[in-house]
């Protein structure tokens, strides 16, 4: 009786570990009436199957879609405990290629689209560069998510500008004669010196267009990687890098930038710029209406002219080298563990064609018309007052927006803005960031994957990138930075270059 | 343990009887007296092999070269060179001495000062003062690190802030608290001071309650004053408590504190602030290196149960009772 008991308790734990276990067991289905993606979420809320967002994409594209919407800033882990489980989705959203999205392809987890995207018309990008950045050494394991390369922008106070009679800045000489002005002239004309040129938040890391590194390029010093002498070599090895940083070590030392700009919190950006304590921000021209909009909510009659902006700016030898991004944000990618068969597979690249058309991408991007915007002119005003579907509508496309490809354009409405001088900064910003595009100074490394940097790559880089800010805040000389430089080569950037160079000449061939 | 023993010499058992049933049988009657207690257990064990011991097959990919796609079962392994990698990489030594300094800084001055507040709170006469300084001590280790390092951030800030003016006034120099390497460690240990020493008197407020009046009564009358008292009834009172709590202590010694270290470290400190565990995270998390920080991870795990264990060895063997 006693015996049977204990054996009944074992027995009773057994089953319910082996319970446990059996949880992620699940097969996937295997007919593609129904589509299962994996996306990021950046809402407060996920949107809800039953939306109506949702069921008019399930319209446009005749599929059943079973979204499994994860938030972004646990992702990656989610997306790599997925890929190890048996219930993986049919498309992946792949928000980049870190090391672990690299590993997995190399071992063989995803579909190789290489050859296969130019059979469907939505598919087939016309911007065969964009979606060469986007690839690993020329192989394309995914459908690349469009975003517009130029963002460069320098956004500085109007008014300072106005009152002290200069003009928007076009060189970086000019970048420095505006800042000195706004910390010596007091533009503000409050009578004191509490003002200065140029706002940097904590943002060290290289590669990251960050102020640093768009100075950089404007300097002439590359995108991360340029061509020397017929070889690629990394940025920071220019005489135009050490120059670029030099200018701005300059514009430390003579406090133009605020003196805390390595530990200085970046969420708090724009506040200098508001309060009127710093006139200047070099970040992506996304902020502009931001910034517009601080100061329209502080006073709704007069904030026309606060901002001003101008994109790139030209470099010491009187060139424009515009600094742009690789064009892309990751990319849908679909796995081979759930789409077994290449009939599976032009199932699915048939549905991504169809969530690229027109109709899906107004969707996903405007809404849905009558619902939550109009059509005037061409672009898509929103409708006011919000209705409450209109509002879930226009929160449910936030998330939705993950899943836009725009590989042949943006075929949805440009978005009406508020006002009319909003509107015309607005227009102004697209010409100005097409302007630019003409010269931009795109990374012809953007492509290759090498072994030792997916291995060590981020620490490697760190090592310049901490002497940077070093040099920059004066623990450093040039000598400690061109040191700095030396050490990423020995411990381990020699064999990245190498790598790099390699893989650069069997694909020019 | 007795139950089964005194079963096993009862009388009327045969002698030729195999010595295996006899033990099985002894089990259970011992669990069938103390089955209540083993369902109590259950739990307990539960939660260790379910949260604790299952997840530990995952150490493996220490010595794998774990891809997630390929699973934790599937990717290939490679022996040690994920710690040899590790042991070679220039990193390794200045991690060690980030870790290790910190590390004992927090246990020379945090630890110490958590004995001496609840030395001083015991001596506070006035029940009132005492209950109510006690509770003001006890709150900051309720806000999270997040709110401390904004807190150093305003209090610090460059220019601005009211300490960052009071420090350099006082030492008549002007530098960047926040991102000077030579402030890094000091900030660290005052946080972590301010934060977690009023709530690390609660188990010494506890072992001084029990010391024994009498014994004060008697050296008050023999003429001891306060700090002969302290020195020859409180600590002697407290001793086994301190030694227990030190071994505790040095055990989570190279937990170094993930969350205050990586809010406080930039580019300008990082040389003095990489510490293991921001290091697992930086090339674990955002490089994908899972394998590589696994062994890291475990390596310091490792570290710390020999220093958990050698100090357990020492406590007994100068005549201290240790923990196990």
């Amino acid at each position: 009786m006693i015996r049977t008991k204990h054996t009944l308790a074992a027995a009773v734990v057994v089953s319910a570990a082996l319970a446990l276990t059996a949880c992620g067991g699940e097969a996937p289905a295997s007919d593609l009436s129904s589509v299962k993606i994996m996306a990021p979420f950046l809402e407060a809320q996920p949107p809800t199957a039953d939306g109506a967002v949702q069921k008019k994409l399930e319209e446009v594209t005749g599929k059943d879609i079973n979204i499994t919407w994860t938030p972004n800033a646990s992702y990656e882990d989610k997306m790599n405990i997925t890929l190890a489980s048996s219930d993986i989705p049919h498309v992946l959203v792949v928000q980049g290629k870190t090391p672990g999205f690299v590993k997995n392809a190399e071992a063989g987890a995803f579909w190789d689209l290489t050859d296969k995207l130019k059979d469907y018309p939505n598919l087939k990008t016309t911007f065969p560069e964009v979606q060469q950045n986007a690839s690993i050494n020329g192989k394309v394991y995914g459908v690349y998510r469009g975003r517009n390369p130029i963002r460069a922008a320098v956004m500085f106070r109007q008014d300072w500008l106005d009152k002290l009679g200069l003009k928007a800045p076009e060189t970086v000489e000019d970048l420095y004669k505006v800042a000195k002005a706004f910390t010596e002239q007091d533009p503000d004309g409050n009578g004191q010196n509490d003002t200065y040129g140029i706002t940097i938040p904590k943002w060290g890391a290289l590669g990251t267009n960050s102020p640093y590194d768009m100075i950089e390029t404007w300097y002439g010093a590359g995108n991360r990687w340029t061509e020397r002498d017929g070889k690629l070599v990394p940025s920071f090895e220019t005489d135009e890098f050490l120059e670029a940083d030099r200018f701005i070590k300059k514009m430390v030392d003579e406090k133009l930038i605020n003196p805390d700009f390595a530990t200085y919190d970046s969420t708090k950006w724009n506040e200098p710029f508001f309060n009127g304590k710093g006139g200047m921000i070099i970040d992506v021209d996304s902020r502009v209406s931001v910034l517009i909009n601080l100061f329209k909510q502080a006073n709704p009659n007069d904030f026309q002219n606060k901002v001003g902006f101008v994109g790139s700016l030209k470099g010491p030898d009187g060139e424009l080298h515009a600094h742009p991004t690789d064009g892309y944000s990751g990319f849908l990618a679909i796995p081979k563990a759930s789409v077994k068969t290449e009939a599976d597979l032009k199932n699915v690249l048939s549905f991504l064609d169809k969530l690229n058309s027109k109709d899906a991408a107004i969707l996903l991007n405007n809404g849905i018309e009558g619902v939550n915007f109009t059509v005037e002119d061409g672009l898509a005003a929103t409708i006011k007052p919000e209705t409450p579907e209109g509002k879930t509508v226009n929160t449910d496309i936030k998330s939705f927006a993950q899943l836009g490809t725009n590989v042949t354009g943006n075929n949805f409405y440009p978005v009406k803005q508020a006002s009319e001088y909003e509107q015309k900064v607005f227009d102004d910003r697209t010409a100005i960031m097409a302007e630019d595009l003409k010269s931009a100074v795109y990374n012809p490394a953007a492509a290759f994957v090498s072994p030792t940097y997916v291995a060590k790559g981020a620490q490697l880089d760190n090592i310049v990138a901490d002497a940077r800010i070093k040099y920059l805040a004066g623990q450093l000389d040039e000598q400690g930075l061109k040191d700095a430089i030396k050490l990423w080569n020995t411990s381990g950037g020699d064999k990245v270059k190498e790598e790099i160079n390699k893989l650069w000449q069997e694909n020019k061939k | 343990m007795t139950a089964p023993v005194v079963e096993a010499k009862a009388p009327g058992r045969a002698a030729s009887k195999p010595p295996a049933p006899a033990r099985r049988r002894g089990f259970a009657v011992h669990f069938a007296h103390y089955k209540w207690l083993y369902l109590l257990l259950l739990p307990g064990v539960l939660y260790f092999a379910i949260f604790r011991y299952g997840p530990m097959y995952g150490v493996s990919i220490a010595f794998k070269d774990y891809v997630p796609f390929l699973g934790v079962n599937g990717s290939p392994w490679v022996g040690f060179t994920n710690f040899t990698d590790f042991f070679a990489n220039p990193d390794f030594p200045r991690l060690l001495g980030n870790t290790l300094i910190l590390a004992f800084l927090n246990l020379g001055i945090a630890f110490p000062l958590t004995i001496v507040l609840a030395l001083l709170l015991n001596e506070v006469r006035l029940s009132v003062l005492k209950r109510t300084v006690q509770t003001l001590v006890y709150i900051p280790h309720f806000l999270s690190w997040t709110i401390v390092a904004s807190l150093s951030f305003l209090l610090f800030a460059l220019d601005i802030g009211p300490l960052f003016q009071f420090v350099n006034l006082l030492f008549g120099t002007n530098v960047d608290i926040l991102s000077d390497p030579n402030w890094f460690r000091p900030l660290i240990v005052l946080q972590e001071i301010w934060k977690n020493t009023g709530w690390g008197t609660i188990i010494f407020l506890a072992a001084l309650a029990t010391v024994d009046q009498d014994q004060y009564e008697a050296a008050i009358i023999d003429g001891a004053g306060r700090f002969r008292r302290v020195w020859h009834i409180t600590l002697p009172g407290i001793r086994s408590t301190i030694i227990v709590m030190l071994i505790l202590a040095i055990g989570q010694m190279l937990n170094t504190g993930f969350e205050q270290i990586y809010l406080m470290t930039n580019a300008l400190n990082r040389s003095v602030a990489d510490v293991f565990d921001t290091y697992v995270y930086f090339v674990g998390i955002t490089q994908g290196a899972y394998s590589y920080s696994t062994a890291v991870g475990l390596f310091k795990s490792l570290v710390g149960i020999v220093l958990i264990f050698g100090t357990n060895w020492l406590s007994k063997r100068f005549n201290q009772s240790g923990l196990f």
